[in-house]
This record gives C-alpha cells, structure tokens and sequence, in this order.
C-alpha cells in the first residue's frame, strides 16, 4: 500500500492538484457566473423601480388633475366636463341658472327704482331715483312688519312728508305708500337737478335774487332777455303744486312796466313754456333762439312731447305698471320669471 | 357810520384768524372786490382790522352789514358755540307749504318786534338752504348789545331748528315763539341733543348720517386706502373669525362711513340698587342716583373703534349705539314699570 502510494506518488500529486485545479477553476466559473446573475438582477430590478416611479408620478399627476377639475366643476356646477352628466349635476345647474335670473330681476328691480331685501323682522326697500336719463340718489326704509307695520329706520329727507304718506297707506296698502312715496322723491330729485343744472350751466343767463327752499317747489329769479337794442331783466316765479312732479302747477313771468309790447308777449310765452318744460330745456331753447334770431322763441323742439313721459314716469318705468306688461316689454318673457307672475313684489329671501 | 358799528366790525375782524381775513371779507361781499384785493393782511392784526373800518366808513356800513359780517364769522366758525336742537310739531299734519324766505322773515321780525323794540333782527341764506338768524338783544330801556346775540339756523320745511346757547335764556320762549310763528308750526321743545358741530347734528336729525340699510344690489366699491398687512407666513391668527365676526357687527351698527361729531354723551342713571338679599342693610326702595358721562373728541367714532380695539364687546349696548337713530345724547334710564331691568325711557 505503501509503496503503491510510493510507487505513484508524482501521478497522485500532481493528479491532485490538477482535480484541484479544475475543481477551483469551476467554482470561480461559477461564482462569476452568479455574480453576473446578480447584477443583470439588480439592473433589471433598478429598471423596474423607475419604471414604477414613472407609472407612479403619472398616476399622481392623473389624481392631482382630476381633483382640479372635480373642484372646478363644483364652483361653476358645470356639467359639461363630466362624460356622463348625474342628476345631482344638472339640479346643480338648473339651481345655478334660477340663481342667475333672480339676481338678474332683482338687477331688473334696481332699476325700476323699487327693491327691497327680506330682513329678520321686515323688510329693507331702497328707492333709487333718476331724473332726465341720469341716476341719482338712493334712499332707504327699513319696514318692520308688524301689527300694525312701522318704519324702523330710514334714510329719506326730512321735508319729504313721509309721515303722512304713512298715516295715509302703510297700514293698508304697502304698493301705493312705497309708489306714492317714490313719486315723490323722484320729483324732489328731479326739481332740485333742474334748478342745480340751471345754475351751474346757466349762469351767464341769470341775475341774482334767487329764491328757493328744501323742497324746491318754489323757485324764483331773474334772468336777462337780450332784444336787438337791449337787455331786460325778467322775473319768473315757479310754483310746484303737485309734491309729486317735477313740473311746475304755476309759473309767472314779470317783467318793468315800461318795457315794449314785444317783450310781454315775450314774457307770456316763457311762462307757457316754463309750465311745460323741464327748466334747464327751456333756457336751452331760450339760447337756440337768440343764437338765430329768426327763430320764434315759443316753439315748442321735437322731445318736449317725451318730457311729460319722463317727467311724469319718473324717468324710467313705473312701479304700479303691472309686472307682465313691463316684463314684456323689457324683452323677458314671463315663464322666464317664474317668481314674478303673481306678486309685485319680489323680495328674496335673506342668504 | 356809528362809533358802536364801527368798534363791533374792528372787535369782530380781530376775532378772525389772520389767513380767514380775505375769504370771510370776500363772504360778506359787502366791501368792492377791487378795494379787498388791494388789502394788506401781512401787518399786525390791529391795523387790518383798522384799515377794514376805514373801508366801511367809506361805504357807510351801518349795523345791519355789521351783523351779517358778523353771522359769517359764526358760519364760518360755528363749531365754537354750543348748538340745541329743538323741535317743531305741527298740530294738524297740514300740507306742506311753500315756503317763502320774504314771509318767513317778515312773521318772525314782527312777531318779536312786537313785544320787544330794542332787537336787531338780521337773516342771511346760505348755499345749502341754510337760513341763518341773528338776534341781538336789548330790554325795554337798554339798545340790543350786539356782542351776546343768539344765532339760530333753520333749514325751510323741516321741523328742526339749531339754537346757539346764549346767556339771554330769558328770550328763548319769545324767540321760540317768534319761529313756529314764522314756520308755521304749532309746537316747539328742545330735544336732549346737543354739539358743537352743528353739521353733524343737522346730518343727524336729518338722517343723512351713514347708516347700514340690506340691498340686494352691491354699492359701489368705496376706494379704501389700507395699507397691505405684512403677514409672516408662520404666523397664524387664531381669533380670525372672531375680529371678523367683530368687524361684521360694527358694520352693522355703525355703517362704513364717518360718524357724526358729538362730544359728549350723558346718562342718568334712576334705578333701584340691586344686590344679592344677603346684604339687606342697603335699603331696597332707595333709589341709585348716578350720572355717567361719556366725552371725548369724536364721541361716536371712539364709539365704533371700541369692539375692533378689543376694548369692549360687540355689538355695545343699544344705549350707547342708539344716539344717531335716537337723536339724542342725554339720556335718562329710569326702572321700567314692573320689571326689574333698566329701560330707556322717553319723554
């Protein structure tokens, strides 16, 4: 055994090292096989990770537009955006569309110089007034609705004899009191822009001594009428009977004894025309006609028939108009306000 | 012209501010334009007031120009007196009527006039359909002293008029006569509202004072000059609804514009002591005398900037708030009948 391990000791080294050899040789083989393996793993799993966070940032971006839009959609209540619109969506839109048109009558509203706005015990009205195509001022009563109906606050000018609209009215009938009563701040507004008018735009027109009070339903001064040869001073008195037009019931134009028979005639016609026309237009047609001189004085220009309209309508439409005839003619028609066929009054309720 | 005109004129520019001079003389409009320009108002005061004496002499100004220089004095510096409110009831709620300045002024002169002789009666209408009122008094046997008139303004139609406080309270009910007569009125009585602005108490009794009214319809945005806070981000405001909450009842109450001007507001105070029963030395029927006043500068906007300063809670109590709308700032608050809680009561 010895000697066979002698006799062969060179083949069974080197042998040995050779099976060793090949044995180390396999194992780097493969472990450099593995760890190829690994990396392609760790590549593979690295793509994988981008390719998720990409999938991952996507989906997000998707989430975050579709939030946006979702808000969107719930302030404008639009059901456009949505592919298939829910009954939740169109009520929101019907709702959106009746809010629309109630804001749009109660604009309607404002303009016809009556509105008014539910409060917890009444209600607030506001009288807006307008003379001659301008807006002026707005004035407020705040109405508590109780037995009997009492105005809480107002804003309206003292000299107004509110106080005996009310007695006379309120208690009974709430449309004539709130027309009566805008009637007569509409002529307050409109007297007082006439005699304002008259002297900011007037004045080289004018003489002194003018007269007037709170009210303006009396109005005197002198203004100068130029013939040929001279000037004379005129006299004009103007008395507003009615508190509720801006018109006057009585006009009176004097002038000196000793001027020529023209001029009194001349004073005849001015008071005709004071009676029948705003005052700031009657001193316009006053300048046409000394401007040309052919002109008679007494003619009567193409609006002054649109003056009483405007006058007397208060410059815009009037309240006890009924609803549907004005609805018509403002252009709406009357299923498009459902809250207005029967009442007069529209007043929306307290948000 | 009179020593006494001419002495009243001189006292009465030397009263004016060196820069007032040339406008209020220009408001008088009784001096020719053309002489006021060539006025000299840099040397002292003495020797304006002389050189405009001079003037009137030359134009022989009697007392009834003096008088109206000096109602434009008081116009154009009326928050120095005192001005009461009275007011004027009609028996019969008649038409109104068209009021005419020419006899409105002849009733009130005859009317004074014929219980008193010795009165200088003088009116002057301003822009604003103001008409002021200027009455010296004398007696029976003195001539009217000019320095301690009373001024009275009334605005034609309305029911009010402003007395100035004087010292000859013994003419008032003459005097108070004398204005229902020429207003046509039946009734006059003073109203517990009183200031030295008289613009805010005629915006007061005339409701042109700013006041909250709802409207469905926006106003027009007022421009508001408020400086953009500089917010650190980090800080939070905790109490933000409250200071708006705050915001919103003040608003409210006072609305968005300028208060009226008033100095002082007064409460009396005529209630029953109140305790818990343990303290029964306190006599119960005895009632609690005590007398609040509230002064200040600008009464009502102090008023207002309380809540927002954190100074008082929102909204305050009705009895401070109520002064506008009451047009009123004396007050007395009495027991109401039968309930134990202090009540407003009204005259």
């Amino acid at each position: 055994m010895a000697e066979a391990a002698a006799g062969n000791p060179e083949e069974g080294v080197l042998s040995r090292l050779e099976k060793l050899e090949a044995r180390a040789r396999a194992l780097a083989l493969k472990q450099e096989e593995a760890e190829q393996q690994q990396r392609q793993e760790v590549a593979r799993l690295r793509a994988r990770i981008r390719q998720l966070r990409r999938r991952r940032d996507e989906l997000k971006g998707k989430v975050s537009l579709q939030q946006a839009a979702l808000g969107r959609r719930e302030e404008a209540t639009s059901s456009g955006a949505e592919p298939v619109p829910t009954a939740r969506v169109q009520e929101r839109a019907l709702l959106q569309w009746k809010v629309e048109t109630v804001e749009a009558m109660l604009r309607v509203f404002y303009l016809t110089g009556i509105s008014g706005k539910l409060t917890e015990r009444g209600v607030c009205f506001c009288l807006s007034t307008a003379y001659d195509g301008n807006y002026l001022d707005s004035y407020y009563l705040d109405i508590v609705i109780t037995q009997p109906v009492r105005i809480h606050r107002h804003s309206v000018p003292i000299f107004i004899p509110l106080k005996r609209i009310a007695a006379k009215y309120l208690q009974t009938d709430v449309r004539c009191f709130l027309a009566t009563l805008s009637a007569h701040l509409n002529a307050y507004v409109g007297r007082k822009y006439q005699a304002d008018y008259l002297q900011k735009h007037f004045s080289a027109f004018l003489g002194g001594h003018w007269q007037k009070n709170s009210l303006y339903n009396m109005l005197a001064f002198n203004y100068d009428v130029t013939t040929e040869s001279s000037t004379f001073p005129f006299r004009v008195k103007l008395l507003y009977g009615d508190l509720d037009r801006s018109l006057p019931t009585e006009a009176s134009v004097s002038c000196k004894e000793d001027v020529p028979a023209s001029l009194l005639e001349k004073a005849a016609t001015h008071s005709s025309l004071f009676m029948n026309m705003a005052l700031h237009k009657a001193f316009d047609t006053f300048r046409k006609a000394a401007e040309t001189p052919d002109n008679t004085e007494g003619t009567v220009p193409h609006w002054a028939g649109q003056e009483t309209f405007l006058t007397a309508g208060m410059g815009h439409l009037r309240f006890s108009k009924s609803q549907a005839t004005w609805m018509r003619e403002i252009g709406t028609s009357e299923h498009q306000a459902p809250g207005l066929c029967h009442g007069q009054l529209y007043l929306a309720p307290e948000h | 012209m009179d020593v006494t005109v001419a002495e009243f004129i001189r006292r009465t520019v030397l009263k004016v501010p060196r820069s007032h001079i040339p406008a209020l003389l220009q408001a008088w409009g009784f001096l020719p334009a053309a002489r006021l320009q060539a006025l000299d108002v840099r040397p002292l005061k003495e020797a304006i007031a002389e050189a405009v004496v001079q003037l009137c002499q030359e134009n022989s100004a009697s007392i009834k120009e003096a008088a109206v220089l000096d109602i434009v004095y008081n116009h154009t510096f009326q928050n120095k007196r005192v001005w009461t409110v009275y007011q004027m009831t009609k028996a019969t709620g008649g038409e109104t009527d068209i009021f005419d300045f020419t006899a409105f002024k002849r009733k009130f002169k005859r009317r004074i006039q014929s219980s008193l002789i010795n009165v200088t009666i003088n009116f002057k209408e301003f822009e604003d359909n103001a008409i002021w009122i200027r009455i010296a008094w004398g007696t029976s046997y003195t001539k009217p002293n000019q320095y301690k008139a009373t001024y009275v303004v009334y605005h034609s139609q309305t029911p009010y008029a402003f007395i100035s406080k004087s010292i000859n309270r013994s003419n008032l009910p003459l005097l108070c006569q004398a204005l229902i007569v020429a207003s046509n009125y039946g009734d006059i009585r003073e109203m517990e509202l009183r200031s030295h602005c008289l613009d805010s108490l005629k915006d007061i009794v005339f409701k042109r004072y700013s006041q909250t009214f709802q409207t469905h319809h926006p106003k027009p945005l007022q421009e508001r000059n408020v400086a953009p806070e500089n917010v650190d981000p980090r800080l939070i405001q905790e109490d933000k609804s409250e200071k708006e909450r705050i915001q919103r009842v003040n608003q409210e109450v006072f609305g968005d514009g300028p208060q009226p001007k008033l100095e002082f507001a007064q409460y009396k105070l005529e209630t029953m002591f109140k305790s818990s029963p343990k303290m029964v030395n306190v006599s119960e029927r005895e009632s609690f005398r005590c007398l609040v006043k509230f002064s200040s500068p600008h009464l009502l906007e102090a008023l207002k900037s309380l809540a927002p300063a954190g100074m008082a809670d929102a909204p305050l109590s009705p009895l401070l708030t109520c002064i506008p709308h009451k047009a009123r700032n004396y007050f007395k608050i009495k027991e109401r009948k039968g309930v134990l809680a202090a009540g407003l009561v009204s005259p």
